[in-house]
């Protein structure tokens, strides 16, 4: 396998220590950044960011006082980006299917085989990774937008459905040739060379933005 | 008396008026006890059957009369709702089949009552020579028959107070037999020397001018100033009774029917049940029916009281002779017996004692299987540490970056995760292995530090367990068999932790206490738990009594024989400060063990 390039990041949370640690060491061992962490408590004390390279967390589901389960219902509550994978004894099935449902990333049951879980680890990274690209274009169009008047927005808007300069000065109660002008501001602004490229920028920003 | 019967029937007829009767076109049957036959009773009884009838219209009133054998089996037959009959009669009835008196009849003392119960002896004026009842030792009474209340019983029983005794032939009855005009015949004719005349009827003679005044004289006249001069006490009138099956409305209604009759005539005077007291007493006294099985003691004393002391003498040789003669033939036979006995005794505790083996060694498996899910889990904690070393380090070596830092650091985590699950496997075998009991001297902390060791071993996330440690220096050592007390002691962890897994507290601390008690050592488990229903609490240590889905029942009722085996109780009590349950029991201490043999 290829190891990744920059420095992703893996946080095992688990009270067992040597199992703990047996993680660590393997994850080292594929060349991942792995860190541990003794307890949820630990975690939730200075919740790292997630790195730009990405990453993700690997949980014990039971864990005394904070299990895993509870500490992923934090984390979603605090709008966390963090991939969650989680780690399950025997007869723990039920608990993993309800985390899935929450949005884990998936579950392995222990003892479990390192490829399986090297490929899930990865595939989470990749996971964090795509998340924090879709949400740095967000904000770039989000910032784009942002830079519109508030009549630009509206004409923005009425491009980006496809209608004509004719119809969007009726629309206004504008002339047309204000409307041409308006147009002109809001290509230059936003960096577009047409109406459907505008209302890809407009849809990326907010997936319900062309809503009526 | 009056005004208080009254009283009673007010109140009787108000709490009627509220259950409307269920008597309904029910059929009323009275029997009546008579003497001389239906067409007289009929005559004397007929007024309060008509009243009756006329208190109850929905209901057909039906007299039925009966001398004292005809009224029981009709009785006895089911034939009758109710009796009338006299006191001692009635005592009888109630004794033999459960007749409940509703009424008594009512005597006027200044009435010469048909009724009035009670007795007169009666002599010719003539006879100076007796003036009380104590005069007729050795006389001849005129008596009606034997089973007569005033005719016979009452003047018996007086007799019998004054130490004369008709049965001992002190005085001799002469049984006329009825009507009792006869004993009047029987005097006259001078076959007896006394006559028993119901009380009232010597005065009620001479009033209807039958017999000259003066003609008799009373015996030991009582209450001098009552209109009717008697020899002996009087007794309660005649019982109005309800057979056992009469239903109950019908005996009220017919009660309250009876305490609203009113008229001159006898029949119809009928009071609250009276007292029957002095009847039992008196028939006691007697040792007749119902008491009659009194006799029949009284009756063996007399025998051997009288017993020729030579026979029992010549019996007492004979039977030393047989019994000389017997010994021998039995002492060998016993002998015999005995040792047979004790074999099979023997045989009998050594099989119990095998098959006590076998149950604990079952009852070890029974707890070991409802451990083993989650020693499943905990050796896979250690069994997942090192595989993942394992691949690790080939996973390194493949990539060219082994260094000998990180084998180092593999292998010691391999090997100590390896002697950890044989930790745990050695802990299992040890327990589970079959072995002979055997009673040794060991320190009771300790001990339980062993079995709290093995406990946690078993579970991946033991919860904190508390030991308190009241023992004195001189007091640590106990006198039991380990391994059993420690499968106890594994059993009462496991239920506490059990308990606490049902309220999902896998982590609720368990306490365990260990102190003195008397010349024994106690030790207490306890969790906070839910605690038990008190209906579960009583069949805790029942076999096959679980609440658990998993469970098989085995563990307590295992669990208690063994502290018993140990001459301990244990128990399970409510803790005051909080829930939970806490299971205590005491285990021979050491020093107290060289009292004791077990």
């Amino acid at each position: 396998m290829i190891p990744p390039k920059s420095d992703p990041i893996v946080h095992v949370i688990d009270d067992e220590t040597s199992f703990r640690r047996s993680l660590v060491f393997l994850l080292e061992s594929a060349g991942w950044t792995a860190c541990e962490h003794e307890s949820a408590e630990n975690f939730l004390a200075a919740p790292p960011a997630l790195p730009a390279e990405g990453g993700c967390l690997v949980l014990d589901i039971r864990m005394p006082r904070i299990s895993g389960i509870e500490l992923q219902r934090r984390l979603t509550a605090l709008d966390s980006p963090w991939p969650i994978i989680f780690i399950t004894g025997h007869g723990d099935v039920d608990l993993a299917v309800q985390a899935m449902k929450d949005g884990a990333v998936d579950f392995l049951q222990k003892p479990f085989k390192d490829q399986a879980f090297l490929d899930t680890i990865e595939r989470a990274v990749e996971l964090s990774r795509t998340r924090q690209q879709a949400s740095r274009r967000c904000n770039e169009a989000r910032e784009l937008l942002a830079r519109l008047s508030p009549r630009e927005s509206e004409v923005a808007r009425r491009l980006a459905l496809g209608l004509s300069n004719k119809e969007i000065g009726r629309d206004l109660s504008i002339s047309d040739n204000t409307v041409h002008v308006h147009r002109q501001h809001v290509m230059e602004k936003t960096g577009t060379g047409s109406a459907a490229e505008l209302a890809r920028l407009i849809l990326r920003a907010d997936p319900n933005g062309l809503d009526q | 008396m009056d005004a208080r019967s009254s009283t009673f029937v007010r109140l009787c007829v108000l709490l009627l008026a509220w259950c409307p009767t269920l008597v309904g076109a029910s059929e009323l049957r009275i029997g009546v006890l008579a003497w001389f036959g239906d067409r007289t009773a009929a005559a004397q009884w007929q007024a309060l059957g008509a009243a009756l009838q006329a208190r109850l219209p929905a209901t057909t009133v039906s007299m039925a009369y009966h001398d004292m054998d005809g009224l029981e089996n009709a009785l006895a037959a089911g034939e009758l709702d109710f009796i009338i009959t006299n006191p001692g009669h009635y005592v009888v009835l109630e004794a033999r089949h459960r007749a409940t008196r509703i009424a008594t009849q009512r005597i006027d003392p200044s009435h010469d009552s048909e009724h009035a119960v009670g007795s007169a002896v009666i002599v010719p004026s003539e006879r100076t020579d007796l003036r009380t009842l104590d005069d007729l030792r050795g006389k001849r009474i005129a008596a009606t028959v034997p089973d007569g209340f005033s005719g016979w019983l009452t003047v018996w029983a007086e007799l019998k107070r004054r130490g004369i005794d008709p049965e001992r032939e002190e005085v001799t009855p002469l049984f006329a037999g009825l009507p009792m005009s006869r004993v009047l015949d029987s005097l006259d004719r001078g076959e007896v020397d006394a006559g028993i005349l119901r009380v009232c009827l010597l005065e009620h003679l001479v009033r209807q001018g039958r017999l000259l005044e003066g003609r008799y004289r009373v015996l030991s006249p009582q209450e001098p100033d009552a209109p009717c001069r008697r020899s002996t006490p009087t007794y309660p009138g005649w019982a109005f009774a309800a057979a056992a099956g009469t239903p109950d409305a019908l005996a009220r209604a017919t009660l309250v029917a009876l305490l609203s009759l009113d008229g001159s005539d006898d029949v119809l005077r009928w009071g609250v049940p009276a007292d029957y007291h002095p009847v039992h007493a008196m028939l006691r006294e007697l040792q007749v029916a119902p008491y009659e099985f009194l006799r029949e003691h009284s009756l063996e004393a007399q025998i051997l009281r009288y017993w020729p002391i030579g026979a029992i003498l010549l019996a007492v040789l004979l039977m030393w002779l047989i019994y000389t003669l017997r010994v021998e033939v039995l002492v060998q036979r016993r002998t015999r017996e005995l040792s047979a006995a004790l074999a099979a005794h023997h045989e009998i505790e050594e099989r119990m004692k095998t098959q006590r083996q076998k149950m604990d060694h079952l009852s070890r498996l029974s707890i070991l299987g409802e451990l083993s899910g989650t020693l499943a889990h905990e050796l896979n904690q250690p069994l997942a540490t090192i595989g993942n070393y394992a691949r690790s380090l080939t996973r390194r070596m493949w990539s060219g970056k082994l260094s000998d830092d990180a084998v180092a650091q593999a292998a010691h985590e391999i090997a100590g995760q390896a002697e950890r699950a044989a930790g745990i496997l050695e802990g299992i075998r040890d327990f589970a292995r079959k072995r002979v009991r055997q009673r040794e001297d060991c320190d009771a902390a300790k001990l339980v530090g062993e079995i709290v060791a093995l406990f946690r071993g078993m579970l991946a996330k033991a919860p904190e367990i508390r030991i308190n440690d009241k023992l004195p220096e001189e007091r640590r050592n106990i006198h039991v068999d380990r391994l059993q007390i420690q499968q106890v002691l594994l059993n009462l962890l496991k239920n506490a932790y059990d308990a606490h897994c049902a309220i999902d507290q896998a982590g609720l601390p368990i306490d365990i206490v260990l102190e003195p008690a008397g010349e024994r050592t106690c030790i207490a488990v306890r969790d906070h738990g839910p605690g038990l229903a008190s209906e579960d609490q009583a069949r805790l240590f029942e076999p096959f009594f679980t609440t658990k889905s998993d469970g098989m029942g085995l563990g307590l009722s295992i669990c208690k024989s063994i502290i018993e085996a140990h001459a301990g109780q244990l128990v399970a009590v409510q803790p005051d400060d909080g829930p939970g349950l806490c299971f205590s029991f005491t285990l021979p201490s050491a020093v107290s063990a060289r009292h004791d043999p077990t």
